[in-house]
C-alpha cells in the first residue's frame, strides 16, 4: 500500500516531465553539451593535427647555411621539404603558395638559429606552426645527440611514434564523466523544483489530505528523480558503445552514477524542504553541488577520475573503494534524511 | 517609464519580494561559502583536479632510463613490468624498449609517453650547465601574409624585409628562459613589440605540463598569448616554446566573465516565475504602474548585481594580467552579454509552465548563450568572424590588443538589440491572460508575437523588429558551418550556409504572419493572405536594405560583411550594380512571404507546406545568384 503511494508520486513527477516534453529538452541539452565539448576538442585538435584533416600540400621551404641538418630533421619528423638556395628564393616560393612555410637555419655562435615563417591569420597557420615545431624538435634532438659530450646527462630516447587517436584521452577523461555526471546534477536540480513548487503553489497541503505522510512524499519524489539519472547514464553508455567507444565496467559505473544521483537528490530535497522557496534553494543547490564536485578532489580519487578509470579499465582498489564508499554514504544520508523529514512539522508550509 | 517608480519596485525586489533573502538563507549561504572557501586552498594545494591521474598503466622497472619520465607524469600509474600486457598494463618498458598493448588505449598511452618524454627532456636539459649544448636550436617564429593572386613583388608585406638573415643573437645566452625574450619586433607597431614579452609562464619547462588533462592543450605557451590579430608578432624560444596562435589563457579568463551570469539568472528566473504562481503578480499589475516599470524595476537589481560581479572579475583580471588592456572595453562588451542572459531568462520565465520547465529553460539558456559567446572567441586570433561574440572583445582586451571602436560596436550591437527584442516579446506576455494560465510554449511564442500585431500593417513592423534576432541567428549559423565546412567543397558549404540563412529568414517572415492568423487579427481570405505576405516581405526588405546601406556607408570588416550581407544576394557588389538588383530581392521576399501566407490559411499543416515551398524558392534564387556572381 505505502509502496504504491510512493511509486504513484514518483510516476506523477516523471509523467509531468514527459508531458511538458522537458525530458526531451533535457536530453537535447545533454547532447548539445556533449557535442559542444567534443566540438571544442575535436575541432581544435583537427586544427593542430594534420592527420585529422585533409590538409593538402604541407611542404616547407628550407634555406640558410645549415639547411642540410634541417632536411635531415624534417625527414625524421616526416615532413616534406624543398631546398632553396637563398632565403629570398624560399620567400618567393612561399609568397606564391608553393610551400606552406619557410625555415631558414643559420649557425649563430654555438647554436643553430632558425627563423620559421608561417602564413598569417589563416587556419593553415596553426597547422604550419605545429609542423614547424615537429621539424625543429627533431633538429633539437639530433643536435643534442651530436653534442652529447658536453652534456652531463643524456636525454631520454624518444619512444616510437604511436598510431593513436588524438581524442582517446579526451573521450574517457572528459566526455564520459561529463555525460555521466550531468544527469545526476540535473536530477538534483529538479528535486528542488518538484518540492518547492508543491510548497509555493500550496499543493503540498492537498497532497497531505490524501493518506500519505511527508516521508512518503519525500520518498516518491526523491526516488523518481534518483532513478532518472542512471537510466540516462545507461543511454549514454549505449550511445557511446554504438559509436565504437568501448565502455567497460558498466555495472560499476551505473552504481557510481546512482550513488552520486542519490547524494545530490538528497541535497536538493533537504534544501527545498528547509528553505521552501525555489530561488534560494536553487541558488544554494548549484553553489553547493559545484562546490562539492570541486571539493571531491580531496578524495583519494575524484569521482570523475573514478568514472574515467572504470570506463577505460584502469581501475585500482581505490577506485572500487570510492564507488562503494560513495554508495554507502548515499544510502546512509538518505536514511538520515528520511528520519529528518519524518520529524518536520508539515503545517509550517 | 518613470525612474522613481522603477527604483521603488527595484527596492521591493531586493527587500520585500516573496521570501527575499531571509536570515536563514543568508546564514546557510555564508556557511557554505566559508566551508568551500576553506576547502579551496586544500584542493589547490593538492594540485587541483586532475582528471587523468593514473589513467594509463605502465609496467616499468626502476633501472630503465624512462622510469623517471613515467614516475613524474601523473597520467601514468607505475606497475610491475612483468604484469600481463593488455589486461593489467598498457605499456611495458624494458630498458629503452617500449611495447604497447595491441589496443587503442595502448597506442594512446604510447603517444602520451612520447610527449611526456619530450617535456621531461626539456626539464632535465634546463638544469644543464652548458646551455648551448642543451638547447642547440633557437627559433624565431614569424607570421607573414601571402598573396597568391596578385603578382606584384611589393605585396610581400613589410615585416619580412626588416629582419634579414640574422635573427637576434642576443637570446642564446640564456636558452632556458621560460618567458620569451622580448624579441626583434620585425613589424612596425610598438604595442605589438611589447606584446612579445607577455609571459609564457603556463608553458614553463618546470613541469606545469603534468596537470594537463588531455595532453596537448596544456602547452598554451607564448604563441597563444603573445600573438595579436592586428599584426604579425614574431617570437623566439626553443622549439618546444613555439605554439600555434590560440589564446588559451585569455579564453579561460574570459570564461570567468560568464560564470557569475549563470547564478544571477537562476535567481532572476525564479523571481519572475514566482510572480506567476498563485496570481501573486496581480497586485503589481493592478497598481498604477506600467508594465515596463514593473519589468525594469524587477530586472534592475539583477542587472546591477551582475555588473558588480563582472566589475570585480575585470578588476581581478587586471590585477593578475598587468599588461592587459584597460578592462573598460571588456566591461563594455560584457554589458550586452549580461542583458542577453537576463532577457532570455525573462522570456523563458514567461514561457515556462512549472519550476521544472524553468530549470530546463535556464540550463538551455546557459548552454546556448555560453556556446554563442565562447565558440567564436576561440578563433579570436584566426579569423575576424570571431567578432560575432562580445567575448572576443573581452579576450582581446585581456590580451592587451588594441580594439577598434567599430569592432566593439559590431560585436555588441546585435546582442544588445536581441536582448531588447526578448524583453519586448516577454513584455507582450506580461499580462493577466498569459501570466496566470498554462499554455504550451509554441502557443505562447505566437502570443508574444501577436501581442504586437493589431492590424495588417503591424506585421511589417514586427518583421523589422525581429531583424536583430535574424542577424544573430545567421551569424551563429555561419559560425557553426564555418568549422564544419573546412573540409568540404565550395558548392556544398556555400549551400549549407545559404540554406541555414534561408530557413532563418523565412521563419522570421512567416511566424508573425502566422501569429496574426491564429489570433484572427485579419480574415483568412486569399486577398488578405497576399496583402499580409507582401507586407511581411516589404518589412523584411526594408530592414535588410537598411543594413546594406549601413554596410555600404560604413564598410564592415570582410567576414562580418559576408555574414551579414549574404542575407541578401547582393554581397560584394558595388553600389551601382546593387541599385539595379535592388528590386529583385524585394520581389523575392514578397513572393516567398506570400507563399507561406497562402499556405497557412488552412492551418498548421498548410503552414508547413507553404513554408517549405517558400524556403525552396528562396534557396534556389539565392544559390543561383551567388553562383552567378562568385
Amino acid at each position: 500500500m505505502f509502496d504504491d503511494v510512493r511509486i504513484a508520486i514518483a510516476r506523477r513527477d516523471i509523467a509531468s516531465l514527459s508531458r511538458e516534453k522537458t525530458i526531451v529538452l533535457a536530453l537535447a541539452i545533454q547532447v548539445f553539451i556533449a557535442a559542444f565539448s567534443s566540438f571544442l576538442v575535436v575541432g581544435l585538435t583537427s586544427l593542430y593535427d594534420p592527420g585529422s584533416v585533409e590538409s593538402g600540400e604541407l611542404t616547407f621551404g628550407v634555406a640558410g647555411d645549415t639547411r642540410t641538418q634541417l632536411e635531415e630533421a624534417a625527414q625524421e619528423a616526416g615532413v616534406e621539404v624543398q631546398q632553396y638556395p637563398t632565403r629570398a628564393a624560399a620567400r618567393e616560393a612561399f609568397r606564391r603558395g608553393e610551400v606552406v612555410g619557410v625555415l631558414t637555419a643559420d649557425a649563430s655562435g654555438d647554436r643553430i638559429a632558425v627563423t620559421a615563417t608561417v602564413p598569417d591569420g589563416s587556419v593553415q597557420s596553426t597547422l604550419a606552426v605545429v609542423k614547424a615545431r615537429d621539424v625543429l624538435e627533431a633538429l633539437e634532438r639530433i643536435e643534442r645527440t651530436n653534442r652529447a659530450a658536453s652534456l652531463e646527462t643524456d636525454p631520454v630516447p624518444l619512444p616510437p611514434e604511436a598510431d593513436a587517436s588524438s581524442y582517446f584521452g579526451f573521450t574517457y577523461t572528459v566526455l564520459v564523466p561529463l555525460l555521466l555526471f550531468l544527469p545526476p546534477f540535473i536530477s538534483g536540480s529538479i528535486t528542488v523544483d518538484v518540492l518547492t513548487e508543491e510548497i509555493e503553489r500550496g499543493t503540498l497541503e492537498l497532497l497531505r489530505v490524501a493518506p500519505v505522510s511527508l516521508t512518503d512524499i519525500f520518498d516518491g519524489k526523491a526516488l523518481g528523480m534518483a532513478l532518472l539519472a542512471p537510466i540516462q547514464a545507461l543511454l549514454w553508455i549505449a550511445l557511446l558503445t554504438v559509436n565504437g567507444i568501448t565502455i567497460q565496467h558498466t555495472l560499476s559505473l551505473v552504481v557510481l552514477v546512482s550513488a552520486v544521483a542519490l547524494l545530490v537528490v538528497v541535497l536538493g530535497a533537504v534544501l527545498g524542504l528547509v528553505l521552501g522557496r525555489r530561488r534560494q534553494a536553487q541558488l544554494l543547490y548549484s553553489i553547493i553541488a559545484l562546490g562539492l564536485f570541486g571539493a571531491a578532489a580531496l578524495l583519494p580519487e575524484h569521482p570523475a577520475t573514478v568514472a574515467a578509470k572504470l570506463a577505460v579499465g584502469s581501475q585500482t582498489t581505490v577506485t572500487t573503494a570510492t564507488v562503494l564508499g560513495l554508495s554507502a554514504l548515499a544510502v546512509g544520508l538518505y536514511a538520515t534524511t528520511r528520519r529528518y523529514v519524518g520529524s518536520i512539522d508539515p503545517e509550517q508550509y | 517609464m518613470r525612474p522613481r517608480k522603477i527604483l521603488r519596485i527595484a527596492r521591493w525586489e531586493v527587500t520585500k519580494n516573496a521570501g527575499g533573502i531571509d536570515r536563514k538563507t543568508a546564514a546557510v549561504i555564508a556557511v557554505t561559502l566559508l566551508v568551500l572557501g576553506a576547502a579551496a586552498p586544500l584542493v589547490v594545494a593538492q594540485g587541483g583536479v586532475t582528471l587523468d591521474e593514473g589513467f594509463y598503466r605502465v609496467g616499468v622497472d626502476e633501472e630503465s632510463p624512462l622510469y623517471p619520465v613515467v614516475e613524474s607524469d601523473s597520467t601514468f600509474a607505475v606497475r610491475d613490468p612483468d604484469a600481463e600486457l593488455g589486461s593489467d598494463i598498457d605499456l611495458r618498458i624494458r630498458g629503452t624498449q617500449v611495447i604497447a598493448s595491441d589496443s587503442q588505449k595502448g597506442q594512446a598511452a604510447l603517444a602520451e609517453l612520447r610527449s611526456s618524454v619530450g617535456s621531461y627532456n626539456d626539464r632535465v636539459m634546463s638544469a644543464e650547465s652548458n646551455q648551448s649544448a642543451a638547447f642547440p636550436v633557437t627559433v624565431t617564429l614569424e607570421y607573414a601574409e601571402r598573396n597568391r593572386t596578385t603578382g606584384g613583388t611589393d605585396t610581400l608585406d613589410t615585416n619580412t624585409v626588416g629582419d634579414g638573415t640574422a635573427p637576434d643573437s642576443g637570446t642564446p645566452e640564456d636558452g632556458n628562459d621560460t618567458g620569451p625574450v622580448g624579441d626583434g619586433d620585425s613589424n612596425g607597431t610598438a604595442t605589438d613589440g611589447s606584446d612579445g614579452t607577455t609571459p609564457g609562464d603556463s608553458d614553463g619547462t618546470g613541469g606545469a605540463d603534468t596537470g594537463g588533462s588531455t595532453g596537448d592543450g596544456s602547452t598554451g605557451g607564448i604563441g597563444g598569448i603573445a600573438r595579436g590579430l592586428t599584426g604579425s608578432d614574431a617570437m623566439t624560444g626553443t622549439p618546444s616554446d613555439i605554439s600555434p596562435p590560440f589564446p588559451f589563457q585569455s579564453l579561460i579568463l574570459a570564461f570567468l566573465f560568464i560564470i557569475p551570469l549563470n547564478f544571477v539568472i537562476q535567481a532572476y528566473g525564479s523571481t519572475m516565475l514566482s510572480e506567476r504562481l498563485n496570481r501573486r503578480g496581480e497586485l503589481m499589475l493592478v497598481a498604477p504602474v506600467s508594465r515596463g516599470d514593473i519589468i525594469a524595476g524587477k530586472t534592475l537589481p539583477y542587472f546591477l548585481g551582475a555588473l558588480l560581479f563582472e566589475g570585480l572579475i575585470a578588476g581581478g583580471v587586471l590585477f593578475l594580467q598587468p599588461d592587459s588592456g584597460s578592462g573598460l572595453y571588456a566591461l563594455a562588451a560584457v554589458v550586452p552579454l549580461v542583458l542577453l542572459f537576463l532577457s532570455a531568462t525573462f522570456l523563458g520565465a514567461m514561457f515556462a509552465r512549472s519550476f521544472k520547465e524553468l530549470t530546463f529553460v535556464t540550463v538551455s539558456i546557459t548552454v546556448g548563450l555560453t556556446a554563442y559567446a565562447f565558440v567564436p572567441a576561440i578563433f579570436t586570433d584566426v579569423t575576424p568572424i570571431a567578432l560575432i561574440s562580445p567575448l572576443t572583445v573581452v579576450v582581446r582586451d585581456i590580451q592587451g590588443v588594441a580594439i577598434e571602436p567599430l569592432s566593439l560596436l559590431l560585436s555588441t550591437l546585435p546582442p544588445l538589440f536581441t536582448a531588447g527584442l526578448f524583453f519586448v516579446l516577454g513584455a507582450g506576455l506580461y499580462r493577466e491572460e498569459d501570466l496566470f494560465t498554462q499554455r504550451p510554449i509554441p502557443l505562447k511564442v505566437l502570443d508574444s508575437l501577436a501581442g504586437r500585431i493589431h492590424r495588417r500593417r503591424s506585421v511589417a513592423l514586427v518583421v523589422i523588429l525581429l531583424m536583430p534576432l535574424v542577424i544573430l541567428a545567421e551569424l551563429v549559423a555561419v559560425a557553426a558551418v564555418y568549422p564544419i565546412s573546412m573540409g568540404l567543397p565550395q558548392p556544398i558549404w556555400l549551400g549549407l550556409i545559404l540554406l541555414s540563412i534561408v530557413v532563418i529568414e523565412e521563419l522570421a517572415k512567416s511566424l508573425p504572419v502566422y501569429a496574426g492568423f491564429v489570433h484572427n487579427r485579419y480574415d483568412r481570405s486569399l486577398r488578405s493572405a497576399l496583402a499580409v505576405g507582401a507586407l511581411a516581405g516589404l518589412g523584411f526588405f526594408v530592414a535588410e536594405k537598411g543594413l546594406l546601406l549601413v554596410q555600404l556607408l560604413g564598410g564592415l570588416p570582410d567576414v562580418q560583411q559576408a555574414a551579414v550581407v549574404s542575407a541578401g544576394p547582393t554581397a560584394g557588389i558595388g553600389p551601382a550594380v546593387g541599385l539595379l538588383l535592388l528590386l529583385a530581392p524585394l520581389a523575392l521576399h514578397v513572393v516567398t512571404a506570400s507563399t507561406s501566407a497562402i499556405g497557412m490559411r488552412s492551418g498548421r499543416q498548410g503552414y508547413v507546406v507553404g513554408l517549405t515551398a517558400a524556403i525552396v524558392i528562396h534557396f534556389v534564387y539565392n544559390f543561383s545568384v551567388v553562383m552567378l556572381v562568385v
